[in-house]
């Protein structure tokens, strides 16, 4: 996965298996993470994200001196870095006492490398943006810090909504988001029957992006699911 | 219920019977006891062939020694008055017995007692033959005169009086009936819950609280029983979790090394592959049995299925789904806003088992169709693919079939149907319907109905023109 950006964020992993936790720091710096610091308490978890101000915690909630739940509780009284739990237990309950107290995800055991990395990602790539405001499509290239895009010289500008739109999907650039999804972010929580007025501002930005719009190589519609940008490669 | 009833009627018709029974013992016992006294009545010695031998025996001038022997032998006495009321001749007359009687006397004792001895008469064209027996021998019924009316009503009366006795014993039964099945009903119906598995709490006071105490224990059992199971199930699987983790993680790692030899990653992929097995077996067991156990509190909430299902499908693609299997989404128009309320996490679990059911029974490959629309009033979900299907047998044995769980034939295959027994008892806990339809070759289709949904229309925007 190309994330470079991301690769330079700090990431703790606190867990009690010191095996678990060679895994993971494995599984992350084979795929590029180049600061990942580790604990097996969590005293020494705590004390870690004070000095080493990490991007983002991996907790796991059965810890020999306490629980993950209420290390986050103490963590949140100074910080606000993205956490995901790293669990065994599987409750539902354990997952809203995670997610309730603000969690940004949880993963269960067992999990899949793959699993865990996607998680990873998605979560920083939501918290944290491109530290370049550029992003290079196929035929032009959008200025996320002037809501420009600039098609072989020609300079468009955006929309508020074509600029959500745009933000929402490079977020999970390559990857597909649900029409739900990007109803949600232009007009707020759960909204019914929004599809048509997506359609017409999908069909506006592809104007303004694609060198044929009629046949969209950057702005993929997924049939009956969503749609994906694609960055240029 | 009924079966109580039955069994309270059965009881009584027995009852009856033995009623029955001792009417005609007493009868029988009446007739044998009062035999000989009737016997007697009607015996030699009995006053009216006394009478008769005697008024033979003798005439208004004497009688014969045999017919005087025979009344002294019996100890009775014997008088013959004529018309003006003197004894013409006695035999064996008690001394305070006078021998001079006027009409009156003669009204007044004939029909009873002379000085306390019961007396019978008889008459003939020279006078009356009286014959006495003993004291407290005989007793005569001196006014047993009653209006014919009366008479002819006592039939009619005792039949009233056995009609009138018959109501109040039937309505003392069905009365007492009711009270019975009204107070053993709680328990007899708490018994039908625990033989289903459930625990109960049953509260009955009086003389029955009793059994309701001993019900309530056996209750308690049970459930500490599921409980205890689910929480073993739940305790190994959480144990379970963690190394897993490691075996899937190092053998995927294996898989992706550079370093490796084709032979090694092979054996790694296998490994990677069968490790994933035990991860799904370990993931549905543990729900499996907590549903089973009903220990999973459900998380309800109001939602869209078509955006769960997008949700979902967006989830499997963007994880990665091989590029030989495609998935498509096919929401109906009309069920685009319809709102259910389900547990959503559950919901995904189950179209994930039915999903990844038609991705390892298809390894080479297949489309997989999740749809939604409403038919007949009800939403209806499909997971369907055109795989290769199941035999007809096969899939009337996977209808038929009990499963492991509910079973106690330890033959019975661990691998085959966990993750369907789920989706079944997660589709069971949201009152749906569950329907399978398959041919061999022609792939495999799930269909998923719901009742409760809740079908929005769309609304009209023109929010694109903002």
């Amino acid at each position: 996965m190309e994330q470079s950006f991301l690769h330079t964020k700090k990431i703790l992993l606190v867990d009690d298996e010191q095996e678990l936790r060679k895994l993971v720091i494995d599984i992350l710096s084979d795929d590029g993470f180049l600061n990942i610091i580790d604990a097996g308490t969590v005293q020494i978890g705590l004390s870690l994200v004070r000095q080493e101000k990490p991007d983002l915690a991996i907790l796991d909630v059965m810890l020999p001196d306490g629980d993950g739940f209420s290390l986050m509780k103490k963590l949140r009284t100074f910080t606000n870095i993205p956490i995901i739990f790293l669990t065994a237990k599987d409750e539902t309950a354990d997952k809203l006492a995670g997610l309730g107290l603000g969690a940004d995800d949880y993963i269960v055991k067992p999990f899949l490398p793959q699993e865990l990395l996607l998680r990873v990602y998605a979560v920083l790539r939501r918290c944290y943006k491109s530290d370049s405001p550029l992003l290079e499509l196929e035929g032009c290239t959008i200025d996320f810090s002037r809501a420009e895009v600039n098609k072989n010289g020609i300079i468009v500008s955006l929309t508020a909504k074509e600029y959500t739109l745009l933000e929402t999907l490079s977020h999970s650039e390559g990857r597909i988001v649900s029409i739900d999804a990007l109803c949600e972010a232009l007009w707020g929580d759960n909204p019914f029957g929004y599809e048509n007025s997506l359609n017409a501002h999908i069909r506006r930005i592809r104007e303004k992006i694609e060198t044929n719009p009629s046949k969209p190589v950057s702005l993929i519609t997924i049939k009956g699911l969503g749609y994906k940008l694609n960055a240029r490669k | 219920m009924k079966v109580f009833s039955k069994y309270i009627s059965k009881h009584l018709l027995s009852f009856i019977g033995l009623i029955l029974a001792l009417i005609i013992l007493n009868i029988t016992t009446f007739a044998f006891t009062f035999h000989n006294a009737v016997s007697k009545n009607f015996g030699s010695t009995s006053p009216q062939n006394m009478l008769k031998q005697v008024a033979a025996a003798s005439s208004s001038n004497g009688i014969t020694k045999e017919a005087e022997k025979i009344l002294i032998t019996n100890s009775l006495w014997a008088m013959y008055l004529n018309i003006e009321g003197s004894c013409n001749w006695t035999v064996n007359l008690p001394e305070e017995i006078p021998t001079e009687y006027s009409i009156q006397d003669i009204a007044i004792f004939s029909k009873g007692y002379l000085k306390n001895y019961p007396v019978f008469v008889w008459s003939d064209e020279n006078g009356l033959l009286v014959i006495g027996y003993p004291k407290n021998s005989y007793m005569k019924i001196t006014s047993n005169y009653y209006p014919i009316d009366t008479v002819r009503k006592i039939p009619l009366f005792f039949l009233g009086i056995i009609v009138f006795d018959l109501a109040v014993l039937f309505f003392a039964y069905s009365n007492s009936k009711a009270q019975i099945s009204k107070n053993t009903e709680p328990i007899i119906s708490s018994i039908a819950t625990l033989s289903e598995g459930k625990s109960i709490n049953l509260s009955v006071s009086g003389e029955l609280s009793e059994i309701a105490d001993s019900i309530n224990k056996v209750s308690n059992i049970i459930s500490r029983q599921n409980t205890a199971r689910a929480n073993w199930i739940s305790g190994v699987s959480h144990d379970i979790r963690t190394p897993l983790s490691m075996i899937m993680g190092y053998a995927n790692r294996i898989v992706n090394d550079k370093d490796a030899s084709s032979q090694i990653k092979e054996q790694a992929a296998v490994i990677s592959r069968q490790s994933i097995k035990i991860k799904d077996l370990v993931q549905d067991l543990n729900l499996v049995s907590k549903l089973e156990y009903e220990m999973q509190p459900l998380q309800k909430e109001n939602i869209r299925l078509s955006k769960l299902l997008r949700s979902y499908a967006i989830d499997l693609i963007n994880s990665g789904l091989p590029d030989f299997y495609s998935l498509d989404v096919n929401i109906s128009p009309d069920s685009e806003n319809s709102v259910i309320e389900c547990d959503a996490k559950l919901i995904t679990r189950a179209v994930n088992n039915l999903v990844q059911n038609s991705i390892h029974s298809n390894p080479k490959g297949c489309t997989i169709i999740l749809s939604l629309q409403i038919t007949k009033n009800k939403l209806l979900l499909t997971v369907q693919d055109n795989g290769i299907g199941i035999s007809t047998e096969k899939l009337k044995e996977l209808k038929n079939k009990p499963h492991y769980m509910e079973s106690t034939d330890d033959r019975l295959d661990l691998r085959h149907g966990l993750g369907l027994l789920l989706v079944r008892q997660i589709i069971e806990a949201h009152h749906g319907i569950i329907k399978i339809e398959s041919n061999l070759h022609e792939g495999y289709k799930t269909n998923i109905y719901f009742k409760n949904a809740n079908f929005n229309k769309p609304k009209e925007h023109f929010l694109w023109l903002l």
